[in-house]
C-alpha cells in the first residue's frame, strides 16, 4: 500500500517544525547575523560582510586546529570502524548468553556522561594514581598526558576508542544478525575462504548500517569537545585543541563574537560538506546493500 | 551454525572496556589521602565516605535532581512532538516531506559549540536561563530529529493496512492511534526514550552554558568541583560511578526493545 | 554425481527433548530426483542439513558413492544447495555470481566463463548475465541461485530446501519445469525438501515421506498415492486425502455396515479400515444390481471444482454414520441427499492398526 498524498499531514509535522525552528533556526540566524556585523554595543553595529570569514580563514590557529581535527577524526575512524566490525563478527557467531552479557557491557560506555568519560580516563591514565599510567610508566615508557604531546594524543585516541567503538560494534552486530545463515552455508559450499565470505557476504549486507556508523562517528568526532576538555584541556600547549575547543575559547573566553560566529558557520558547513561527500560517494558505488 | 568459542580478542576488548570502570569504582571506595598516598590495585581501606558525602551534600544531590528534571522534560517534549510527525512521515506524502525530513537530520550534524552563544542569548531573552526547561529545549535540537527518525522506522514497519482496517471497523482515529497503533510500536517508543535519555544525560557543553546556579546539572557540578575544591579524587570518582548508574538501569529496562531497534537498523 | 546411502541417522538439537531425526534410512540412486515430503516439524530440513554437512549425526552413517562421509563437512562432500529464498552475492552481477564457485576453487577465468555460459544457456538466463542482482525479479534471482548450485560439474549432490516457497504461485511451475529439465539432462542427483505434495509428486522420481523424524515410506509417486504403507501416509497424500471407513474382517471377507464388500484372502478376523481415493468411488441414487456392495450415505456438500470435457467435476462431501467421506465425480447437478456409494474394490486398500494389509484382490505388483 502506497503512502497517501495528503497535505494536511503538515498539521502533524508542525509541532516538530516549531520546536526545531525555536531550537535551531533562530540561533542559527543569530549566528549568521553576528558573523556579518561588527557589534560595538546594543545600538551600534556595522555591516562588514565577509570580513570575519576572511579573518577566520587567514587565522593560523584556525588552520592548525582544523588540521588536528581532521587528523584526529581520520585516526578515530581508521581504528574504530574495523575494530567495531571485528568485535561484532566475533560476537555474532556465538549467540549464547555470553554474547548478551557482552552487548550490555558494550552499551555501557555510550551511557557515561561525556565529561565523566574524561574524568574516568583522567584518573585511569595519570602516572601517579592511574592504573594505565602507572602500568605504562612501570614498563619504562616515558608517559604523561599532561606534558607530553604524544602521550596526550595516544590517551585521547584510547579514550575515544573506549567510548565509541561500541557504537560501531552494536550497529554492525545488528547488521550481521540480520544475515541469514543460508548465506554463510552457501559461501562455504561454494568454497569461499574467510576473507571472501567477509568481502562478498558480510560487507555488502553491512553497507547500510556501516554508512550510518561512519556518518555518526564522522560528525561526532568532528564535534568532539567535552572529553579532551576534561582530560587535557586542549594541551599540552595547543596540541589537543580541536575546532570546538578553539571556538568555545573564542566565543566564551575572549568574547570575539563576530569571528566566533563566522567560525561557527564555516564549521557547520564543513561538517555538512564532509558528510555529504561521504554519503554521495557511498551511494554512487551502487544501490546495493 | 554450530556454536563456536568467542575469539580471545573479544575478551581482550571486554577487559579494555572494564578496566577504566574498575579503576573508577576502586577510586570511589578510597579516601583521597589513600589515593594520593600509595598506589594500590585493590583498595586497602575500602570506605563509603565518598558516597556518604554526595548523599548528604545538597550541592550534589540537588544537581542529580536537576539533571533528571531536564532529561525527563526533554524526553517528554521530544516524544510528544515526534510521534505525530513520525506518523505523518510514515503514512503520508505531502509537499516538501523529503526536504523536511532531510533538514531535520542535518540538525544532528550541528556542532553544539556553534549554538552556545545564541542559545545563551535566546534563553536569557525568554527568561528560561538557569532553568531545567532551557537545557531540555536546547537538547531538543538533537533529540527531536533523532526521535522522528527512529519512530518513523518503527512505524513504517507496521503495515499500513492496519490503519485502513481500524477505519473500516469504525474505530475513531484517537482510539486507533492510542489503543491499537502505539502499542504495536512499543519497542520503538522504548528505543526512543532510551536515546533521548542517553543524549540528554551525557551532554555537558550546552547544559553547562545554560545553567548558572539554580539548575546546575550533575555533570557540571563535577567539573566545577574539580577546579574549586582542589581535586578530591575519591568524591569525584564516586560521583562518576553514580552518573553511570541511571544509564545502566535504562539499558537494563529496554534491553529487549533495543535488540529490535538494532534489527531495524534504526539506532 | 553420487548415490546416497544413509543408515539409521539420528540427530537431536541441543537442549531439545525429542530427536528431530530418529533413525532415518535413505537410499538414493545416482541421478535420481528424490523428494523429502512432510509437514513442518517433520524433520525434513534437519535431515537435509545432515546431508549438507551443516550438522553431523549423533549416530548413524552417511555414504556418498559408497564412501563414508558422516564426519566430513559439506564442502568436502562437494555438495551444492539451493535455499528457500534466493541466496546470491549482493555486490556481484549475475555472471560473477555464477562464476564464483568455480573461481573460489581455483578455476582459470576463461574456463570458468565458458562453463558459466553453458549453465546460463541451460537455464535460459544468458540475457541476464550482465545485470546487477538487485535488478532481477524474485523468479530470476532463484533461477540464478539454482544456476550457481549447478555450475560445478563435479558436484556430488544438489540439495534443494523448499526452493519454490518465495516464488509467486503463478510461475512456480515454470521454475519447477526448468529444474526438472536440467536434472534430467545433466543426470543430477537431487534431494528436494518440500511440504507441498503436488511439488513432490510432480518433481520426484521417488519420495520419502517424513513424520516426527522418521521416514514412513519411500517409493515412487504412484506407489505413495496408490499403496500408502500406513494410514497416516494415506491421509497426508492427496487433496483431500484418502477416505478411511471402519470395517471388519469376517471369514476372509471385508464387511462394512453389515454388507460383504470384497474378499480378504488370508486376513485374520478383526477390525480394520478400508481406504479409497476420492476418485475410486462414485455415488448413485438407484441400486446398480443386488449383488454389488453399496454404502448408504447422506450428501452434506457439493462443490464444483472445474470442468472435465463439457461436464463439471465436483467434490462431494458425504456422511456415513459419522464418518466424513469425499468423492470426486462429474455431473452438473448435485445428487439427492440420500444416495449410495460404490467403491472400486479392485483399487481399494485396507489398514489394520494403521498399517497396510495385504491387498485383497491379489495383483500386488505396482
Amino acid at each position: 500500500m502506497q503512502r497517501r498524498a495528503d497535505n494536511r499531514a503538515w498539521f502533524a509535522v508542525a509541532p516538530v517544525v516549531v520546536v526545531v525552528a525555536f531550537t535551531a533556526i533562530v540561533p542559527l540566524m543569530t549566528v549568521v547575523n553576528y558573523s556579518v556585523q561588527d557589534i560595538f554595543d546594543v545600538d551600534t553595529r556595522l555591516f562588514i560582510g565577509f570580513d570575519f570569514y576572511r579573518e577566520t580563514l587567514r587565522d593560523p590557529r584556525f588552520a592548525q586546529a582544523l588540521l588536528r581535527q581532521l587528523a584526529f577524526s581520520a585516526l578515530v575512524l581508521a581504528i574504530e570502524i574495523p575494530l567495531g566490525i571485528w568485535i561484532a563478527r566475533a560476537l555474532v557467531r556465538n549467540q549464547g548468553k555470553s554474547a548478551t552479557g557482552f552487548l550490555i557491557l558494550l552499551s555501557v560506555p555510550l551511557l557515561v556522561p561525556w565529561n565523566v568519560v574524561g574524568t574516568i580516563w583522567q584518573i585511569y591514565a595519570r602516572p601517579d594514581i592511574g592504573l594505565l599510567g602507572a602500568a605504562v610508566t612501570a614498563l619504562g615508557i616515558p608517559y604523561n598526558y599532561a606534558s607530553n604531546v604524544l602521550s596526550a594524543w595516544v590517551t585521547l585516541l584510547a579514550m575515544d576508542v573506549w567510548h565509541w567503538t561500541s557504537l560501531v560494534a552494536l550497529l554492525s552486530f545488528a547488521g550481521l544478525s540480520a544475515i541469514s545463515p543460508a548465506y554463510y552455508q552457501a559461501a562455504t559450499l561454494d568454497g569461499a575462504n574467510a576473507w571472501q565470505t567477509f568481502r562478498h557476504v558480510e560487507l555488502p549486507h553491512l553497507k547500510a548500517v556501516l554508512t550510518i556508523a561512519v556518518l555518526l562517528r564522522l560528525m561526532d568526532s568532528l564535534m568532539i569537545y567535552t572529553e579532551p576538555f576534561v582530560l587535557t584541556g586542549g594541551g599540552p600547549g595547543n596540541s589537543t585543541t580541536f575546532l570546538s575547543q578553539y571556538l568555545t575559547t573564542m566565543a566564551v573566553g575572549q568574547f570575539d563574537l563576530g569571528p566566533a560566529a563566522a567560525f561557527s558557520v564555516l564549521y557547520f558547513l564543513m561538517i555538512l560538506l564532509l558528510c555529504w561527500l561521504f554519503y554521495t560517494s557511498v551511494m554512487r558505488g551502487g544501490d546495493d546493500g | 551454525m554450530a556454536e563456536k568459542r568467542v575469539h580471545w580478542s573479544v575478551y581482550a576488548f571486554g577487559v579494555y572496556l572494564l578496566l577504566p570502570l574498575y579503576w573508577l569504582v576502586n577510586m570511589s571506595l578510597q579516601r583521597n589521602q589513600d589515593i594520593v598516598g600509595e598506589f594500590a590495585i585493590v583498595p586497602r581501606n575500602p570506605t563509603l565516605t565518598n558516597y556518604a558525602e554526595i548523599f548528604t551534600n545538597p550541592v550534589w544531590y540537588e544537581a542529580f535532581g536537576n539533571s533528571l528534571a531536564y532529561v525527563s522534560i526533554n524526553t517528554l517534549v521530544s516524544l510528544t512532538v515526534a510521534i505525530p510527525a513520525a506518523y505523518a512521515f510514515s503514512r503520508y506524502r505531502f509537499l516538501g516531506d523529503r526536504q523536511l525530513f532531510f533538514w531535520l537530520l542535518t540538525n544532528r550534524m550541528a556542532p553544539p559549540a556553534v549554538f552556545l552563544l545564541p542559545f545563551f542569548q535566546l534563553y536569557s531573552a525568554v527568561g528560561l536561563f538557569d532553568t531545567p526547561f532551557a537545557v531540555a529545549f536546547a537538547h531538543c535540537l538533537f533529540t527531536v530529529p533523532l526521535s522522528v527518525w527512529i519512530l518513523e522506522g518503527f512505524m513504517s514497519s507496521v503495515p499500513r493496512e492496519i490503519d485502513e482496517m481500524a477505519r473500516l471497523d469504525g474505530h475513531a482515529f484517537g482510539y486507533f492511534f492510542f489503543r491499537l497503533f502505539l502499542p504495536l510500536i512499543k519497542s520503538g517508543l522504548g528505543v526512543t526514550v532510551f536515546f533521548c535519555f542517553m543524549f540528554s544525560w551525557v551532554e555537558l557543553l550546552i547544559a553547562r552554558t545554560l545553567t548558572a546556579s539554580e539548575a546546575k546539572p550533575i555533570a557540571v557540578v563535577m567539573t566545577r568541583t574539580v577546579s574549586a575544591s582542589g581535586l578530591d579524587w575519591g568524591v569525584l570518582a564516586a560521583a562518576g560511578v553514580l552518573t553511570i548508574v541511571p544509564g545502566i538501569a535504562v539499558v537494563w529496562f529496554v534491553r529487549r526493545h533495543l535488540a529490535r531497534g538494532f534489527a531495524l537498523g534504526r539506532v | 554425481m553420487a548415490s546416497i546411502q544413509a543408515r539409521d541417522l539420528r540427530y537431536t538439537y541441543r537442549g531439545a527433548t525429542a530427536p528431530s531425526v530418529s533413525g532415518a534410512d535413505l537410499d538414493i540412486e545416482d541421478g535420481e530426483a528424490h523428494a523429502l515430503l512432510g509437514a513442518s516439524g517433520a524433520g525434513k530440513t534437519t535431515l537435509l542439513n545432515l546431508l549438507a554437512g551443516l550438522f553431523f549425526p549423533d549416530s548413524g552413517q552417511l555414504k556418498l558413492n559408497g564412501e563414508d562421509v558422516s564426519e566430513r563437512s559439506g564442502r568436502e562432500r562437494n555438495i551444492a544447495q539451493v535455499f528457500q529464498f534466493p541466496v546470491l552475492y549482493p555486490a556481484m552481477n549475475v555472471r560473477e555470481n555464477l562464476a564464483f564457485p568455480l573461481r573460489a576453487r581455483g578455476w582459470r577465468k576463461a574456463n570458468a566463463l565458458a562453463r558459466v555460459k553453458e549453465v546460463a544457456t541451460l537455464l535460459d538466463v544468458t540475457a541476464l548475465l550482465h545485470q546487477r542482482v538487485q535488478r532481477l525479479s524474485l523468479f530470476e534471482k532463484q533461477l540464478v541461485a539454482i544456476g550457481r548450485a549447478l555450475v560445478r560439474p563435479d558436484v556430488s549432490v544438489v540439495l534443494l530446501d523448499e526452493p519454490l516457497t518465495a516464488v509467486e504461485p503463478s510461475i512456480k511451475w515454470r521454475l519447477r519445469a526448468a529444474l526438472k529439465t536440467v536434472q534430467r539432462e545433466l543426470g543430477l542427483t537431487m534431494v528436494y525438501v518440500t511440504h507441498d505434495q503436488v511439488e513432490a509428486l510432480t518433481f520426484a522420481d521417488r519420495i520419502s515421506m517424513l513424520m516426527d523424524g522418521r521416514i514412513l515410506q519411500t517409493g515412487s509417486p504412484q506407489r505413495l498415492y496408490e499403496q500408502p504403507h500406513t494410514a497416516v501416509v494415506a491421509t497426508f497424500i492427496g487433496s483431500p486425502g484418502m477416505n478411511l471407513v471402519s470395517a471388519q474382517v469376517r471369514d476372509q471377507w471385508f464387511v462394512v455396515a453389515g454388507q460383504l464388500l470384497a474378499p480378504a484372502p488370508g486376513v485374520s478376523d478383526g477390525v480394520c479400515q478400508i481406504g479409497f481415493r476420492p476418485e475410486w468411488a462414485h455415488v448413485r441414487v438407484d441400486r446398480e444390481s443386488d449383488e454389488q456392495f453399496a454404502l448408504p450415505v447422506n450428501l452434506t456438500g457439493w462443490r464444483a471444482m472445474g470442468a472435465v470435457g463439457n461436464r463439471t467435476d465436483a467434490l462431494l462431501t458425504l456422511d456415513h454414520g459419522g464418518e466424513t467421506l469425499f468423492v470426486h465425480q462429474s455431473g452438473d447437478e448435485p445428487p439427492p441427499p440420500q444416495c449410495r456409494l460404490y467403491i472400486d474394490t479392485a483399487r481399494m486398500v485396507a489398514y489394520r492398526n494403521g498399517v497396510l494389509l495385504a491387498r485383497p484382490t491379489g495383483n500386488d505388483a505396482a
